[in-house]
């Protein structure tokens, strides 16, 4: 039932706008106005002046050099302003004082455009009217925007020589590379290929050192071999001469300790026999001879084993190593002379006071920009007003609304189908207004247009909830309209919508935190003036969404209470 | 068909209804008879399931108002007081909504918009923005978007207030109509003509309370009033000159000598009272005033139903 109730009277809400003529006046034709008024009102806050029979500033030049003449050519094609040559200070003093068009007068020093060509720093001498202010503001603006044009341009001058002597020192560089790079192709090439026959080289000469190493160490081996079986031969014979005189010599010994036990127990037998005459008794036998020493020589003799050495075979001296052939390559070009590679000196043109430059290039801010979505914004919170607030008003004195209650359709269901119903309609109501803006002020859409629907998409849900909101505080259509209008406007006003929030003293811009207003216009400054790109208005719509969903809560609970 | 029982409601520390019980049995056409303020229009919207009452029972179609109001909305049609029109709609385009709203399908509700369009007589102003309708019509078109759902309740508050006598005779023949077809109707009004001409029972109301109810004769029994005849004569006739007639009294000292203001018993003793005053003098101009519902309210409650009070 809730769905069907706010389906029906979304429909009828829609129905009940295109019978009521005056809310389209508010909605679509009273914003147009009221921000065609306030953008040509205000435009030369932004330093654009819809006409051209604007501002006038006196000029004096006493320079009549390149500078003068191009501030002079460029304040003369400036929207809004128009110069006046003046002969002196004096008569430019004049103009001001008596013309409420002219807010300041422009002295040009003479040598400006000397100084400025060598490099110096010019002072262009500004007569500023105190009580215009404001408009000299846009002037100095501009002023300002022409001297960074005039630097620019004799930049850009200098930067073209500079560019032209770079362009050819970029071509030599760039064939030095090509070469360069050949040359390193080829050295490579012959890298490779010196690897290679390296390779290829040690492979040849180790085959052919293991073959011959081989050859060497058989013959070798043989030859020791031989010479060792000579020595094993020598050293037999000599160890069988040796041995023979051995045998004799261990005969003797053997047949010397017998005969030294016999006649051991032959002198003890004597003794014992002789007694007391043992003592008489004659020297013992003679003992064998002992080998001579010729012979017992022969076993001290050194052995006389005659060693030859090996007969080893003769090396091969013709052998030689395979060298392998390499084809060298053409060694790289000679490097170029350095001296053609330095730029020639280039003469800079004077320096600037200051340089600002804007956020994002691509966008000229036009005062619009900021008109048309703060006063849409403005007439959607008083089109919701009407819509909403006094709508509800109005069905509860017609009775419409204890009808509709009585037709069982309830009140939840009521309030969200004429939300839903104010959500489409205010956001084709901004859809229409920057239509407009761009059909007849030239506003900028950004880059992403069609993102701009979700900012109006979500100031319009808030819109349509903080009408629901006023309804239910004020509670009679005489309250809830100076209740509501104030409010509107108020929340418009701190909300940035009728002027940058910047203007604002930093207690109202924390106030301004707390206003969906403030985000909404956050969001559409930041697609449409600084170009920012489409997820910049995600943030900012979320909180006008938040912060509407929680006027919506606030007013279905009242809403309930009130109108159930 | 509408049962309501010890109903009662107060707002704040001000009691509007209190013990209020009534029925309207279906096809009755029953008048809620009040002055302002008396707690009609808040009955209504009680039983409109508007508003909730502080204590009572309240039975339609034999479903409990407390727990079955859905299904009591499905029956119930509600004709309120004030024009609950959008104005800048056309007839048909109030009528098509509030079709829709009650759960028809578009087919359907143009069908029946195109029938009660028909019965009230507003075919041919169909397409008319309800702005630029006149009273008569705006009424008659409040009356029809109560009934594109054929409710079998239908609640009428001061459905004629500011018509012409054609609508107004229109909308009273289609209450009656209503009523013969077995539509329950509650008709709340101080028209006491209105009251006597369609409903065929009445129930008196004031300061919240039913005062009394019945039909009409029953009520004008019940307070005693009596038939009354104002008499203008050329010159001042004799002082008590009506004494010796039966059952015949001066009811209030009259405003000037040549006017008298009677009371009597029943109407077949006009005749004689005429003649006894045509004796005495030269009647210029006379008015029999037969005992009404006005008459038995003030009767019963000690003022005049037109009573100004706050709105209620």
């Amino acid at each position: 039932m809730i769905w069907r109730t706010t389906r029906l009277i979304l429909v009828n809400e829609f129905r009940l706008l295109l019978h009521d003529h005056a809310a389209l006046f508010m909605m679509f034709l009273a914003p147009v106005a009221i921000i065609a008024v306030a953008g040509f009102s205000l435009g030369n806050l932004y330093g654009v002046h819809p006409d051209r029979g604007g501002y006038l500033v006196a000029l004096l030049d006493q320079d009549h050099g390149v500078v003068a003449s191009t501030i002079r050519g460029a304040l003369s094609h400036s929207p809004g302003i128009r110069v006046r040559p003046v002969a002196s200070l004096a008569q430019a003093r004049q103009l001001i004082i008596n013309d409420e068009r002219a807010p300041l007068a422009l002295v040009i020093p003479a040598g400006t455009s000397a100084t400025f060509a060598a490099g110096g720093k010019p002072a262009i001498e500004l007569y500023i009217d105190p009580l215009k202010r404001l408009q000299a503001a846009a002037i100095q603006a501009q002023l300002a925007q022409i001297g960074r044009n005039l630097q620019i341009a004799a930049q850009a001058r200098a930067q073209h020589q500079i560019d032209l002597r770079s362009a050819a020192l970029r071509r030599r560089l760039e064939q030095l590379t090509a070469d360069a790079r050949a040359t390193s192709i080829r050295a490579d090439a012959y890298v490779r290929e010196l690897k290679a026959a390296q390779k290829q080289a040690r492979r040849r000469a180790q085959g052919a050192i293991r073959l011959q190493l081989s050859a060497v160490r058989t013959q070798t081996q043989t030859a020791i071999d031989r010479s060792v079986a000579q020595i094993k031969n020598t050293l037999a014979s000599e160890l069988s001469a040796r041995q023979g005189a051995i045998d004799a010599l261990t005969q003797y010994l053997r047949a010397l300790q017998r005969s030294q036990a016999q006649f051991q127990s032959w002198l003890d037998r004597l003794k014992q026999l002789a007694g007391s005459h043992a003592g008489q008794i004659p020297p013992p036998p003679i003992w064998p001879a002992a080998p001579n020493a010729a012979q017992l020589a022969i076993l001290s003799a050194p052995m006389k084993v005659p060693i030859n050495a090996p007969v080893l075979p003769s090396v091969d001296d013709s052998f030689k190593l395979p060298v392998p052939h390499v084809k060298m390559p053409s060694p790289p070009p000679q490097a170029p002379a350095l001296s053609d590679l330095v730029p020639a000196n280039a003469t800079l043109p004077g320096t600037v006071g200051w340089d600002t430059r804007p956020l994002i290039s691509g966008l000229q801010v036009n005062s619009f920009d900021q008109y048309v979505p703060g006063f849409g914004i403005t007439f959607l919170l008083i089109d919701m007003l009407w819509g909403v607030g006094v709508g509800l008003i109005d069905e509860r004195e017609w009775g419409t609304l204890q009808r509709l209650r009585a037709g069982g359709a309830p009140v939840t269901g009521l309030m969200l189908g004429k939300l839903s119903a104010r959500l489409l309609i205010g956001t084709f109501q901004m859809a229409v207004l920057f239509a407009v803006g761009r059909l007849l002020f030239g506003i900028s859409l950004g880059h992403n247009p069609a993102m701009l629907l979700m900012p109006a998409a979500a100031i319009a849900f808030a819109a349509g909830a903080f009408g629901l909101l006023i309804a239910c505080v004020a509670r009679s259509r005489d309250a809830v309209l100076p209740i509501g209008s104030v409010a509107a406007m108020a929340m418009s006003a701190i909300g940035g919508c009728w002027w940058p929030l910047g203007f604002e003293p930093a207690w109202m811009r924390a106030v301004a935190m707390w206003m969906p207003t403030t985000w909404t216009m956050r969001a559409f400054n930041d697609l449409m003036i600084r170009g920012l790109p489409a997820p910049s208005a995600l943030v900012p719509s979320a909180f006008t969404f938040a912060l509407g969903l929680g006027y919506l809560i606030i007013g279905l609970l009242g809403a309930v209470r009130f109108y159930d | 068909m509408v049962e309501v029982t010890g109903l009662g409601k107060s707002f704040g520390s001000r009691r509007v209804l209190d013990e209020v019980s009534f029925s309207v049995r279906p096809g009755e056409l029953v008048g809620l008879l009040g002055p302002n303020g008396a707690g009609k229009t808040t009955t209504l919207s009680i039983l409109a399931t508007v508003l909730n009452p502080d204590q009572g029972e309240v039975t339609i179609a034999g479903l409990d108002l407390a727990t079955q109001r859905a299904a009591i909305r499905a029956r119930l049609g509600l004709v309120p007081q004030s024009l609950a029109l959008y104005p800048t709609l056309t007839a048909r385009e109030n009528l098509l909504l509030f079709a829709r709203l009650r759960g028809a399908t578009a087919r359907e509700a143009r069908r029946t918009c195109a029938e009660v369009l028909d019965e009230v007589g507003l075919t041919e102003h169909a397409q008319r923005t309800v702005g630029l309708l006149s009273g008569g019509m705006k009424r008659r078109l409040n009356l029809a978007c109560a009934l594109v759902h054929r409710p079998q309740v239908l609640l009428l508050d001061e459905p004629t207030v500011g018509v012409d006598p054609q609508s107004r005779e229109r909308i009273l023949s289609i209450i009656k109509e209503l009523g013969q077809n077995g539509t329950a109707v509650l008709y709340c009004t101080h028209y006491m003509d209105e009251v006597e001409r369609v409903c065929s029972r009445v129930v008196l109301i004031d300061h919240g309370r039913v005062v009394a109810s019945g039909t009409t004769a029953e009520l004008v029994g019940l307070a005693g009033a009596r038939p009354r005849i104002e008499l203008y004569f050329q010159s001042p006739p004799p002082r008590n000159w009506y004494l010796g007639l039966p059952e015949v009294s001066e009811l209030t000292p009259a405003p000037s000598r040549n006017h008298s203001v009677l009371e009597f018993d029943s109407l077949p003793r006009v005749q004689e009272l005429l003649n006894r005053a045509q004796a005495v003098g030269s009647v210029l101009e006379f008015t029999v005033h037969s005992p009404n519902l006005s008459d038995a309210f003030m009767a019963l409650t000690g003022h005049q139903l037109r009573d100004e009070h706050e709105s209620g």
